[in-house]
């Protein structure tokens, strides 16, 4: 008995912590379910008509390819730079090497709101205009510490003489790398990727600083949206935001196990 | 005419000379085991002949030709780690047809060769397993499987017993000399436990801090010690002193230790006082016997074949082991006066 009922206990409790979490996102996908013109939970009765109204809408449809675009290319050369500067500190000694760390890593503790005021005042003094490119390097910044974290936890205690191994039976260092290094950190590197992708996608707050009238990406499409009008528009946008997430991770999840690495090594 | 040589090698670690100008030549088809204990140097100089580690001094030469400036990949030596260090993102076969791979050959020789590989290390059948699905000895088996298939100038094995049990370690070692021995291979084995070395090596490379004591066969190694580190690291010595009383023409001298005199070669022996070594396997005990060392049995080990024998005499030990064929180990009671034997040819004089 004395076992069973603290367990009944955290079961309640897990279940509460679980609905105060997915609450917010089924409040969004029930409500775009309505037929009223405002926004309203639970929602009165049920259509898809603010799905199909996003068709008259086209500047959605731009924001969202805009937002894939620029989400994808950071997570690419984020995950590129950030794998690189993993091995590196993980690996070598060099000058100045925590000093290096603690700014590279020091998005992560600056206010992003900060760090969009920092950026719109860089790119006006050297010149870049709102653009895709603006964007992603804005969000490389922001996603390597992200990347970092994830390389560097597959890196270290990783065995070296694994990598010892493939050179004594005739690797050159790009095979060694390519071959043997890279899968066996493979999963902190999607990890990596998979989270610069969705905080890229998913931001809105250094992207405000950045965009113009024809480079705006989806966060702020909604949120510009929402200061005018405050239809159901905005939750059917939301609703196939998260589900491309939901997909996302489900799909990842399938094909590389990637879980594995949130939980704990091998 | 040696294969493999080393020639005034140097390796410096912060300014701290780890291998010091170490010389050595090994055969075709021998295999050579480096023993010594931890910091001696002994993997230092093997990651230096596979090129983990740059010489800082000296040459490598294998077959005629020197190797210390190429990169390990260029080496053609096949390694074993002593964590196995297989390849943990490919089955067994892809592990083992690895090195075949970076050399283009022929799929269908691959194939041929890996199979005929995991034979040989008795793992036929499990090519499509992955190393965390294989116990600690098949996984060292696959390593050596992985290091021959791609048949290497020499084989080098870097403790590759260490990790596993005492039994499967046994098992394993056999195993390695046969195939070895098989397959013919100029082979490499560093260890620092020296049972291990004495039973399969052909030589033995003794180090200590950087050099090499004795390089010899194990019965050498183990009868002739040449230097005082090498018969104290080697199996276990009694330390005895003796007084020389008389010489004979130069050829011969008596020596009294406490009492029981004998007469040895003089060679080697300057002063009046001389510290010898003895094995504790040398000593046999009477228990009437005026002419061996008086001691008192202080106590007494059975170790199953054998039983150790701690005897006292003038405040000092001296360890016997016996076997218990030889001597039933009830027939001495501790506490008892007994005579300790050997034969003078069994003394081990060592330079200081």
């Amino acid at each position: 008995m004395r076992k069973v009922l603290p367990k009944a206990g955290l079961n309640l409790f897990c279940l509460l912590v679980y609905i105060f979490l997915a609450a917010p996102i089924v409040v969004v996908l029930l409500s775009s379910l309505t037929t009223t013109e405002y926004i309203v939970f639970p929602p009165k009765g049920i259509t898809l008509r603010w799905y199909t109204e996003l068709l008259d809408h086209p500047e959605f449809m731009q924001s969202f390819t805009l937002s894939i675009i620029v989400a994808f290319g950071t997570a690419i050369i984020a995950t590129f730079i950030g794998t690189m500067a993993s091995i590196a500190v993980v690996r070598y000694e060099f000058k100045l090497k925590t000093a290096i760390v603690q700014l590279v890593g020091s998005p992560l503790l600056i206010p992003s709101v900060v760090f969009g005021v920092a950026l719109l005042q860089f790119y006006s003094w050297i010149g870049i205009a709102a653009s895709p490119i603006a964007l992603v390097i804005g969000h490389i910044i922001l996603t390597i510490p992200f990347v970092m974290r994830l390389v560097v936890a597959s890196l270290v205690g990783f065995d070296r003489s694994i990598e010892q191994a493939a050179m004594n039976l005739g690797a050159g260092s790009f095979k060694v790398f390519f071959q043997i290094t890279l899968p066996m950190i493979k999963s902190g590197v999607i990890a990596g990727a998979i989270f610069a992708f969705i905080t890229s996608f998913d931001d809105l707050t250094v992207a405000l600083f950045i965009v113009s009238t024809d480079v705006v990406t989806l966060p702020v499409r909604i949120y510009t949206y929402m200061q005018y009008q405050y239809d159901p528009i905005i939750t059917s946008v939301s609703s196939i935001m998260i589900l491309l997430t939901f997909v996302l991770m489900v799909v990842i999840e399938r094909v590389l196990g990637v879980g594995k690495v949130f939980a704990s090594k091998n | 005419m040696s294969y493999l040589c080393l020639e005034n090698v140097v390796k410096t670690f912060d300014k701290t000379e780890v291998v010091k100008k170490m010389n050595l030549e090994i055969k075709k088809g021998e295999l050579v085991s480096f023993l010594g204990p931890s910091g001696c140097g002994k993997t230092t100089t093997l990651n230096m002949i596979a090129g983990f580690l740059e010489v800082d001094g000296g040459r490598i030469v294998v077959d005629g030709k020197p190797v210390h400036l190429l990169p390990p990949n260029k080496r053609e030596m096949g390694m074993v780690f002593q964590n196995y260090a297989l390849f943990p993102h490919m089955t067994v076969f892809d592990n083992v047809a690895y090195g075949l791979k970076l050399r283009k050959v022929p799929k269908g020789e691959i194939r041929e060769r890996v199979l005929e590989a995991l034979e040989m290390v008795r793992l036929a059948g499990y090519e499509k397993r992955y190393p965390k699905e294989l116990s600690g000895g098949q996984q060292q088996r696959v390593s050596l499987a992985r290091a021959l298939v791609i048949k290497p100038k020499v084989l080098l094995l870097d403790e590759p017993l260490s990790n596993l049990d005492a039994k499967l370690r046994q098992e394993m070692r056999e195993e390695i000399v046969e195939i070895q021995k098989k397959v013919g291979i100029t082979t490499i084995f560093v260890t620092h436990d020296q049972e291990e070395a004495l039973a399969i090596s052909d030589r033995i490379a003794v180090m200590y801090e950087g050099r090499i004591e004795q390089m010899d066969t194990p019965v050498e190694i183990y009868n002739h010690p040449k230097t005082d580190f090498v018969s104290r690291f080697i199996g276990e010595v009694n330390q005895i002193q003796g007084q020389v009383v008389e010489t004979y023409n130069g050829q011969q001298c008596k020596i009294t230790f406490d009492g029981y005199e004998q007469v040895i070669s003089k060679l080697g022996v300057k002063d009046s006082v001389m510290n010898f070594y003895l094995r504790p396997e040398k000593i046999q005990l009477a228990q009437t016997n005026r002419e061996g060392l008086h001691v008192k049995l202080e106590r007494k080990m059975f170790l199953g074949a054998k039983t150790r024998y701690i005897l006292q005499f003038k405040e000092k030990q001296l360890i016997a082991d016996i076997s218990n064929t030889v001597l039933n180990p009830d027939l001495i009671k501790e506490g008892q006066d007994v005579y300790a034997v050997w034969n003078p040819e069994e003394l081990l004089l060592v330079k200081k």
